[in-house]
């Protein structure tokens, strides 16, 4: 009886459980407040409440795509250009469902980095600097986390599926604080997804979270009363977090895919990328902040984006259709819920790709130029930035670096980009940092 | 003169309340009606030589109060020189030599009275001008060259001047002969411009800029017409040469500041006087002409002449910085002297040296640990392990004296000793790689801690590790082979050193003196270093001679590394940090050399003995442990030393180090505040809570639970580690996944080891759903099943969940309370688990206190 399913607002809750709630202030844990919470929190209407971003969502596709076959059309691309629903814009053929939103998306043409290789150059774009032996720095979407903060309850950075741990620090704050580290959930595309860390057992009911409540607030006390530390605030902070999420039904409901029409689980993509990219946008629709949908070798198909060998068969049957498929049903989806204005979508890789095919027909990394495309979220679409030469090689116009990215996404939600923090071993850190230490500069025509 | 120290006495009137000229002649001083009286006054220091003309010194006059405190009071005081033909008086408290011959300073306050004696010769003799140290001092002090400004790593502006003029040659060429700095290489940017102009000196950019006739970034630095204006301008129009006649060979040997530790009140003020020290016997007050900086302004706050103030309670230090030199004074905040001190019994000079400082700020030491709480904290920091409840009671019970010793030599000799030294070291020394021979270096840390083997031997034998050894295995946990110089350089200096260089590796290290040179002198050591192929066998090894070896079609061949100094783009031969470049005969075996001057450099029982005290006690003496660091000054200096000093005299017996630390009453206090103590993090006037690490919290709640923890292998390995395997006992935890160990931060030992040990999100779900947190709470053969099977009442379990978790006996309150809880429950064995569920999820129990 009582469990936790009847915490929903205006559901059965028993008197003596609301009574209660009032004795187990000390550990700053009232049941009433979960309750005020969940009410206060009836389903997020979305829609924009503003001109700034609220919320971002990343594709991160691993690997590196080639860009003259996806969003930068050349002739020494396999592939041909086609008209898309924007005058004067052109994009590769393989990308057909694109080409009939590219009002809603910028592509940038002119992004230059400096590093060659995978891991260097992932840190690269999520830090914007270089791996330095003597510090760690954070990523721009723990900084994201960090200065828009959590709202309704929702875990704010989210990352889906798990990746591996090398990576995964790329991703993480460092010493922003594991707050704002991403929490990472599994493919949602598989039969046993479940998250543990949401999922309450099943004996523990309403009455015996109060009764451990009861007991901890016995045991502690003594030591609590005697002993100084400043950790037991945040504790007990994090606790009542905690608690607001595993017993609130919106939380728990913004994991479970299972409530999404099986028609949009078919639009969004059946495999592990179409279905990430679906739980992120519940995610953003129920509060986080930022959710990174990771593209990373398919378990469909054991591809990535990394195609030295056979680029243009990998690229026209195995991953340009499922970014195309995937990423039109966002926009279509977002801006059907109101939420394309108040959400940022990025989607990029660590680079591009070399501009000829080598001997066995792939491409390699090719970071000196190349493309990447952002929308939503107050960003102006239907626009191209700056250029590349007429092979794909090089910048010819217009040079976007990741810092002027980062300035960018930064300004769409709000937040200052010239902002510095100051890393523990007290060397300052630009939140937006380009080449040669300089503070990358926001690309004005996007917002 | 004597007029400006009344008008700087105005200064200090806040502190000295009624003190005036007047009452300074009448009987009966005090701070204000009813304030503390003064007992004495004395000056420092009570005796000079000033050698030279125009030699200086700063004098203080220090008052003797009835409170107990010792204030700082020349501004107040009346200061004449009897014979004026000798010295004069300059600045508040500076005396300036005139003539040699000899006189006394007095000092008069209150109708008491003290004298210093004062001696000056060769005033005939004027001390050479010297770039270095008289225009460098001025870079310094006007914050030219700090590290926020043309003293950064790539300068400022094109500019760039090594940080506190540590390289003034350099500095003098930059402004000499001009030229932008570049980071990369050692070509100057663009053409070169002079920054000054010997035709017309005032026109010097090096002028123009700081008194901002033209724009400058960093502001006006240097106003015309100020000392150090016309200093430089002088500098110029004398040609600008970098050293005048004598001036080779003499150097300033050091830079003291007295005082280097004092207590002054929450708005209570202090003159600093800072003295430097020339190889030819002069010395001069530079107390107006250095740099400071407080490096906590909410505690203390510096002006420009070295007057410090307390803001609030708490202790900080005063960082004082002049050209190549520098120096730290620190100074308590207290809210009030207290003037009956109890007395503290002292166990050995670690007590000497921790409550002889905490006497000196009125701190009062908190009360013995009770034994529950000894018994508890001491099992945990040597063994990793909480007592069992029967050793509890019977240790809480037992009357004999030196109960606490014998525990601490059983403990030392213990199993589990073993265990957890050999977890805590292969953190340290990273023991993890490729699985086929981790073992090897697991079983040598481990047989190095069982032996007790000497500190400085594992250390020679890590450093100089070859062939197949354990050790040797440090040079392949990063993808099999031996990783870039510089990540093993940077790792082994801070390791052993206690410093991080890291820095240094790209530029000149910023906020601390390694330069990049001395970085690439000692990555030389390691350039021979090599290793076989990532077989089964894999051999490190010195290649001597630095020959390619062929490992056969489709290997690559391994050559010498290079270590090129990134921006002269020099090959920098083996070289100490002093700048001592190893003999060529000497370069048999590199690594065992460098080794050796490691093991026997003061910085390595430094390092050590703080990384101990840092386990022990949550923060090092200088903290973080492994960041000795300039601006990063140890709270306890004579302790750090005693304790490099005794280590090192005891061979190196890391037993002997803790037994040491154990054994010290200031280790045995009790984590509770007093009323005086509360809010101190840095004095050890009472014990600080630390929360466990990961695994032994993991072992800790498997302990409690009666329910041990399954650890199943992955990758590599398979198969499942041996029930009651405990988590510190994992010889290669990489291999085995756990999900709490990851949500509490295992380290991966990828880096260093740095346990944040802080709360955070996933752990508080963790504790509300994971299965550590509920599963094994009522498991079948777990503690409440076995007392539920026993049959023990609920006074029996609660007290068995206090002593087997917490090491102590609930109280009444505690224990009725518990047990009426239990009862209102519905179901008892439920209640029972949410009991124990508060138990492993209360603080008490996550952290050692």
């Amino acid at each position: 009886m009582n469990k936790l399913e009847g915490l929903n607002p205006g559901g059965p809750i028993s008197r003596r459980a609301v009574l209660r709630a009032g004795s187990l202030g000390f550990l700053g844990i009232t049941l009433g407040r979960i309750l005020e919470l969940e009410a206060a929190l009836s389903p997020v209407k979305g829609g924009p409440t503003g001109k700034r971003a609220e919320a971002c969502i990343l594709l991160w596709l691993d690997g590196g795509p080639s860009h003259i076959d996806t969003w930068d059309p050349k002739p020494n691309s396999s592939f041909k250009p086609i008209s898309t629903n924007v005058p004067g814009i052109q994009i590769s053929e393989l990308l057909p469902r694109m080409s009939m939103k590219m009002d809603k998306l910028a592509v940038i043409r002119s992004m230059h980095t400096e590093e060659n290789n995978h891991g260097v150059a992932h840190h690269y774009a999520m830090t914007g600097h270089r791996p330095s032996p003597a510090m760690k720095f954070p990523a721009f979407s723990s900084v994201i986390t960090k200065e828009l903060g959590q709202r309704h309850n929702v875990p704010p950075n989210v990352m889906v599926p798990e990746i591996s741990a090398s990576a995964r620090d790329y991703f993480r704050s460092h010493f922003l604080g594991a707050q704002y580290d991403p929490l990472q959930i599994p493919d949602p595309n598989r039969q046993d997804y479940n998250i543990p860390e949401l999922s309450l057992p099943e004996s523990l009911t309403l009455e015996r979270i109060e009764a451990r409540n009861a007991f901890l607030e016995l045991v502690d006390g003594r030591y609590r009363q005697a002993v100084e530390s400043t950790e037991y605030a945040n504790l007990d902070e994090f606790r009542q977090q905690a608690l607001n999420m595993v017993l609130s039904q919106s939380v728990r409901q913004a994991f479970d895919l299972s409530r999404e029409p099986e028609k949009l689980k078919d639009a969004y993509g059946r495999n592990m990328f179409g279905q990430s990219v679906l739980i992120a946008r519940r995610l953003v629709e129920a509060g986080s902040r930022f959710v990174t949908a990771y593209d990373r070798k398919r378990v469909e198909t054991g591809r990535n984006w990394d195609t030295h060998g056979t680029n243009d068969k990998q690229h026209k049957d195995v991953l340009v259709p499922v970014l195309d498929q995937t990423l039109s049903t966002l926009l279509t989806d977002l801006e059907e819920r109101g939420l394309l204005e108040s959400t940022l979508v990025i989607a990029m890789g660590e680079f591009g790709r070399t501009y000829d095919l080598n001997p066995g027909g792939g491409r390699d990394h090719w970071c000196h130029c190349w493309s990447m495309v952002l929308g939503g979220g107050g960003i102006r679409g239907g626009q191209i930035i700056g250029a590349s030469d007429e092979r794909g090689a090089y910048v010819a116009d217009r040079m976007v670096t990741i810092g002027d990215l980062l300035a960018t996404i930064y300004k769409a939600l709000g937040i200052d980009w010239t902002r510095e923090y100051m890393h523990p071993i007290g060397r300052p850190l630009k939140i937006a940092n380009s080449i040669n230490d300089e503070t990358g500069k926001p690309i004005e025509e996007l917002i | 003169m004597a007029g400006r120290h009344w008008v700087k006495g105005a200064v200090l009137t806040v502190l000295i309340l009624s003190l005036s000229h007047r009452d300074a002649d009448s009987e009966g001083v005090r701070l204000n009606s009813s304030g503390p009286e003064l007992v004495s006054i004395r000056l420092e220091p009570k005796a000079v030589e000033l050698q030279g003309s125009g030699a200086t010194r700063r004098f203080l006059v220090l008052g003797e109060f009835s409170d107990g405190l010792r204030r700082e009071v020349t501004s107040a005081s009346r200061l004449r020189i009897a014979d004026p033909s000798t010295a004069r008086l300059g600045a508040l408290g500076q005396v300036v030599s005139v003539s040699s011959g000899r006189t006394e300073l007095i000092a008069e306050l209150g109708g008491k009275k003290a004298q210093a004696g004062i001696v000056t010769v060769g005033t005939e003799r004027r001390r050479p001008f010297s770039f270095s140290w008289d225009i460098g001092g001025i870079l310094t002090k006007r914050g030219c060259n700090s590290s926020s400004c043309h003293g950064g790593v790539k300068g400022r502006g094109g500019f760039r001047l090594s940080s506190d003029a540590t390289d003034a040659a350099e500095d003098y060429q930059w402004i000499v002969r001009g030229g932008g700095y570049q980071v990369l290489t050692a070509e100057p940017l663009g053409p070169r411009h002079s920054r000054i102009d010997l035709d017309r000196p005032d026109e010097s950019l090096l002028l123009r800029k700081p008194s901002f006739k033209v724009a400058h970034g960093g502001g006006e630095r240097l106003g015309v017409g100020t000392a150090d204006y016309e200093a430089v301008l002088n500098w110029v129009s004398r040609g600008a040469g970098f050293e005048g006649n004598g001036a080779e060979g003499l150097e300033v040997e050091r830079v003291e500041v007295f005082p280097s530790e004092a207590v002054i009140e929450e708005k209570g003020k202090h003159q600093l006087a800072v003295t430097a020290y020339f190889s030819d016997g002069r010395q001069e007050d530079i107390t107006g002409q250095v740099r400071y900086e407080s490096l906590n302004e909410e505690v203390v706050r510096v002006g420009e002449e070295g007057l410090v103030e307390g803001v609030g309670k708490g202790e900080a230090a005063v960082m004082i910085r002049t050209a190549g030199r520098a120096a730290e004074a620190r100074f308590g905040v207290i809210g009030e002297a207290i003037q009956e001190y109890p007395e503290v019994p002292r166990r050995n000079f670690i007590d000497e040296e921790v409550f002889g400082k905490l006497r000196r700020f009125h701190l009062i030491p908190s009360e013995l640990s009770e034994d529950g709480e000894f018994i508890r904290r001491v099992c945990l920091d040597l063994t990793g392990t909480l007592p069992p409840p029967e050793r509890v009671r019977e240790f809480i019970g037992s009357r004999e004296e030196d109960k606490r010793e014998k525990l601490i030599d059983a403990l030392l000799e213990s199993p589990e000793y073993v265990d957890y030294w050999t977890f805590r070291f292969a953190d340290l020394f990273r023991v993890r790689g490729h699985y086929r021979w981790v073992h090897v270096y697991w079983e040598w840390v481990r047989k190095s801690l069982a032996a007790n083997k000497s500190y400085d031997q594992m250390a020679r034998e890590s450093i100089a590790a070859q062939g197949y050894d354990g050790p040797s295995r440090i040079y392949l946990i990063d993808n099999n082979k031996p990783p870039a110089l510089e990540r093993i350089v940077a790792e082994q200096f801070r390791v052993f050193m206690g410093r991080r260089m890291d820095c240094a590796q790209c530029h000149d290290h910023p906020y601390d003196r390694w330069t990049q040179d001395q970085f690439w002198g000692l990555a030389a050591f390691y350039r021979r270093l090599t290793n076989t192929d990532w077989a089964f066998d894999n051999v490190v090894f010195d290649d001597p001679d630095g020959h390619e070896v062929n490992f056969g079609e489709g290997k690559s061949t391994l050559s010498f590394r290079e270590n090129r100094h990134p921006r002269t783009k020099q090959l920098v031969p083996p070289t100490f940090l002093d700048g001592r470049v190893l003999p060529g005969r000497d370069r048999r075996d590199l690594r065992r050399e460098l080794a050796t001057w490691m093991t026997s450099h003061p910085y390595f029982a430094q390092a050590m003995v703080n990384r101990m005290w840092g386990h022990f006690f949550g923060r090092g003496i200088v903290d973080p442990v492994d960041d000795f660091r300039l601006g990063n000054p140890p709270t306890h200096p004579g302790l750090l030393d005693r304790l490099a000093r005794d280590f090192q005299e005891h061979g190196y017996d890391l037993k002997h180090l803790m037994r040491r630390i154990v054994s010290s009453r200031t280790y045995q206090l009790g984590s509770r505040p007093n009323a005086n103590n509360r809010g101190d993090r840095l004095n050890y006037s009472h014990a600080y809570p630390r929360p466990l690490e990961a695994e032994v919290l993991l072992d800790a709640i498997s302990t409690v639970t009666g329910v041990p923890e399954l650890y199943k292998a992955e990758g590599m390995l398979s198969g499942t580690a041996p029930s009651g395997t405990r988590a510190i006992n994992l010889k290669y935890p990489a291999s085995y996944a756990n999900r709490f160990l990851e949500v509490f931060e295992r380290p991966k030992r990828d880096v260093v080891v740095a346990r944040n040990g802080k709360v955070n999100l996933m752990q508080a779900l963790h504790m509300t759903v994971s299965p550590t947190y509920n599963e094994k709470l009522g498991k079948e053969g777990g503690r409440i099943d076995r007392l539920l099977q026993r049959g023990a009442s609920n006074r029996e379990i609660v007290e068995e969940f206090y002593l087997a978790a917490l090491s102590r006996f609930p109280n009444e309150e505690e224990q009725a309370g518990l047990e009426s809880l239990i009862q209102k429950q519905s179901s008892r064995r439920e209640a029972l688990e949410d009991l124990l569920w508060a138990v492993i999820c209360s603080r008490e129990f996550a952290s050692n206190h």
